[in-house]
């Protein structure tokens, strides 16, 4: 079999055109989320009875179920809903459909990442002793204070290995993306590919892409884990 | 009188730790609690500083009195502003130097600015005898240099009453001296103190009063001497008698 050198060069390049959106969908995700996922883990360990009943049936639902057809849901569901709400309870007259297809694929990412990420920060928060929280309130840092210059700085640092890797699960899962008719880099190749039959070559290509995005991600990550792991290393440099 | 709790009362679940205790504090008093294990001392001291909430009691610490069941966040805050901490285990903030160790109280929680914060904190670490150590992050600290800092970061705020959890029953027995020395100091200058510790030469040579707990009452408490030389109950000779091999009691 002869590679189609030309057409990968071509491929190559317009679907580096899709890492934007990509990115963009990573982002936006990982803003909402990050947030959401944080106080849900922590309504989980400061034990708030209704609300962390709530998370753990979230999380169970959404771990328990692929995010393919997570996707297929929102996206089969959410535009008539909304359609619904919009119109007929709210009688405004915007046009649901002609919404931007990436705020779908954000909110279907973000419902997924909340759910993979409170787990994630639970158990960060919980590598750090009791005691951290204990020393804090008797120097006199209210429980805010104590959270953002002790517990969190520490947590921080053990989430950052596991945080890696959900953001480079969820850079690959972006990809998915193009199910919901979104122009990221997966869908920018499969059409190319489709016009010539040159399947084997787009789809090394869209490998490619991603193992570059992946890997300047985790080279980020060493770095800050470097800077934020300082205070572990047993001797001073 | 500086400091005093009454009828101060706490179980876990079914286990009555504490049942009714008082306990009574003056100014410069090195009071030292002894007690077998379980017997709900250092219980005792998390409930004064609301680490645990008691289940009952009442809190009186100059001038502020109050609840320990019911005690608003307002009266902890100032309780825990007056007061410091050390613990057994040392708890130091594993991601701060040990100068940010003791700047913290200072700066967050005082509201002290920061060049006065670290002037003090000097010189509460250089008095700890850790003036080459200011850079140094915890886990690059021996336990007896931690417990050192533990300490700077309690006197540091120069509260009304330093209260020690066991500070040197997690160390290594050639580490415990260079901590009680820095605590006997501490003792000669006047510092009010309560002390959880199995360190009976320390209890007879620096304690004002020793209070004997067992069962989650105080049994009896007197000065050193008559804890010491003359206990009245049957409970402390005993408990004498297994901690002190050349334990001789006049009857």
């Amino acid at each position: 079999m002869k590679l189609n050198t030309e057409f990968m060069r071509e491929t190559f390049i317009a679907s580096l055109g899709g890492v934007p959106k990509t990115m963009l969908i990573t982002i936006l995700t990982l803003l909402v989320s990050i947030p959401i996922a944080f106080a849900m883990a922590l309504s989980k360990l400061e034990n708030k009875k209704v609300s962390s009943k709530f998370v753990t049936a979230y999380v169970s639902f959404i771990r328990g179920t692929p995010i393919v057809l997570q996707i297929l849901f929102i996206y089969s569901l959410l535009p008539s809903t909304l359609n619904h709400l919009i119109k007929d309870v709210f009688g405004l007259s915007v046009n649901v459909f002609k919404m931007n297809k990436i705020v779908y694929a954000i909110i279907v990412f973000s419902l997924n990442n909340i759910a993979v990420l409170t787990e994630l920060f639970r158990s960060a928060l919980g590598t750090v002793g009791h005691g951290q929280m204990e020393a804090a309130m008797t120097v006199g840092l209210t429980k805010r204070q104590a959270y953002r210059r002790i517990i969190i700085p520490q947590a921080l640092v053990a989430a950052l290995p596991n945080l890696c890797n959900t953001v480079i699960g969820l850079i690959k899962n972006t990809s998915l993306a193009f199910l919901m008719a979104v122009q990221e880099i997966t869908a920018i190749s499969k059409m190319k590919a489709a016009a010539g039959y040159y399947y084997i070559e787009a789809y090394l290509m869209i490998a490619l892409i991603y193992i570059i995005v992946c890997t300047v991600v985790q080279l980020l990550f060493a770095l800050i884990e470097h800077q934020l792991s300082a205070y572990k290393k047993r001797l001073a440099v | 009188m500086l400091f005093s709790v009454k009828n101060v009362s706490k179980a876990f679940k079914e286990n009555q730790v504490l049942k009714k205790v008082d306990l009574e504090v003056n100014k410069g008093d090195v009071v030292v609690i002894l007690g077998p294990s379980g017997s709900g001392k250092t219980t005792l001291l998390r409930c004064i500083d609301f680490l645990e909430k008691a289940d009952g009691g009442e809190l009186d610490f100059d001038g502020i009195h109050t609840d320990l069941s019911h005690a608003s966040g307002k009266t902890i805050e100032k309780v825990r502003k007056k007061s410091a901490f050390v613990f057994q285990n040392y708890n130091l903030f594993a991601n701060k130097t040990a100068l940010q160790n003791v700047t913290e109280g200072l700066t967050v929680g005082r509201k002290v600015p920061k060049a006065e914060a670290i002037e003090i904190a000097k010189k509460a670490l250089d008095k700890v005898g850790l003036s080459d150590k200011y850079d140094s992050y915890p886990v690059q600290l021996s336990g007896g240099q931690q417990q050192r800092v533990g300490i700077a970061r309690a006197i540091a705020v120069n509260p009304d009453i330093i209260l020690f959890d066991e500070p040197t029953s997690a160390l290594d027995p050639e580490l415990v001296g260079e901590v009680l020395k820095i605590m006997r100091d501490l003792a000669g200058e006047g510092t009010t103190m309560i002390e959880v510790t199995h360190e009976m030469k320390f209890a007879q040579d620096v304690a004002t009063k020793v209070v004997f707990m067992d069962g989650g009452v105080v049994v009896e408490e007197g000065t050193p001497k008559e804890i010491f030389t003359t206990p009245k109950e049957e409970r402390t000779r005993e408990f004498l008698m297994r901690i002190l091999p050349d334990f001789n009691y006049s009857i």
